[in-house]
């Protein structure tokens, strides 16, 4: 496919991504960041970084929900966690899962927590579907010049 | 520096030799000046963070802004810095981070007398009261913007060429 077209997809995609609430402006500081420094790799590293580090999250939080004893401290510092990088990469949508995760986390309700964490994996999937997309396109277009 | 309009007064008063050995002279002074500033006034930034899509984040955004930015993955690794010696004009200190928070490093930094400027950052907004009791001089929430390290970069720089 023509570069060009290539092109238009991935804008389409990202007009999406921030129309629907999915990223927000600090996503933007990411893309400014690339562009300016010519660094053409910089958001393919922070949006891998960010999915293997909340992949990680996400799979310890399960076990942790898992226990009979829930250690809701523990909960609580891995759900900050992933509510932070979510913020630093501008993913607008699991952070504020995070932010209504972490309230369960203090009501030390687990079955809320059960559930929030079910909201979070599912946001974090879309996201990941979509920057998986993003970087195969950019890929297509760099292949291209 | 001298006017253009200055300069031409000058040089009608003063034969054209000695006023382009002069200027000549003048011009080596003030190359080497600038040269001697801009070696001296790029900030040196340690960074404190164990989240490493932060750290690259903020990697990437003190490099825009011209700065020297060393890597601590905890405040005991801070620490240990500033224990060898080492010096910075500013640091920015996660809070929550293994084998030593944030505040710790920045009582212990602080502690040894270090006059550096410490700018305590966090997801966390109940982290400002924990830096700044420890000694921070600054809390600013995460995400950091561009414009806030800039400001903050060219506050630090103009105090060091200040004093250098």
């Amino acid at each position: 496919m023509a570069a060009a077209a290539l092109r238009e997809q991935l804008n389409t995609l990202l007009s999406s991504m921030f129309a629907s609430g999915m990223v927000d402006e600090q996503f933007q500081q990411l893309q400014m960041l690339q562009d300016d420094g010519g660094t053409p790799g910089f958001v393919a590293e922070v949006v891998t970084l960010f999915c293997d580090d909340a992949d990680r999250i996400i799979s310890e939080l399960a076990a942790l929900l898992e226990q009979p004893a829930v250690d809701f401290d523990k909960v609580d510092a891995y759900v900050h966690q992933l509510k932070g990088s979510s913020a630093s990469v501008g993913a607008q949508k699991v952070k504020f899962t995070c932010l209504q995760f972490r309230q369960l986390c203090q009501d030390k309700n687990r079955d809320g927590c059960i559930m929030a964490l079910a909201v979070v994996r599912n946001e974090f999937y879309d996201l990941r579907n979509k920057f998986q997309t993003m970087l195969q396109l950019e890929q297509q277009i760099q292949a291209q010049q | 520096m001298a006017s253009d309009a200055a300069f031409q007064e000058a040089a009608e008063c003063i034969p054209r030799k000695t006023y382009r050995s002069i200027i000549s002279q003048v011009k080596v002074v003030v190359c080497f000046s600038m040269a001697s500033k801009n070696q001296g006034s790029a900030p040196r930034a340690l960074v404190v963070e164990d989240i490493k899509v932060d750290c690259v984040i903020l990697l990437r955004m003190l490099h825009k802004l011209n700065c020297e930015a060393t890597v601590a993955n905890n405040g005991k690794e801070a620490v240990d810095l500033f224990l060898q010696g080492k010096t910075f004009d500013i640091v920015f200190s996660d809070k929550d981070m293994p084998l030593m928070t944030g505040p710790e490093a920045v009582a212990k930094i602080r502690a040894m007398g270090a006059k550096v400027k410490i700018v305590g950052v966090s997801a966390d907004f109940g982290g400002m009261e924990a830096f700044m009791q420890a000694g921070a001089d600054v809390f600013l929430p995460k995400p950091m913007k561009l414009e806030t390290l800039e400001s903050m970069l060219q506050e630090v720089t103009s105090k060091k060429n200040m004093s250098a």
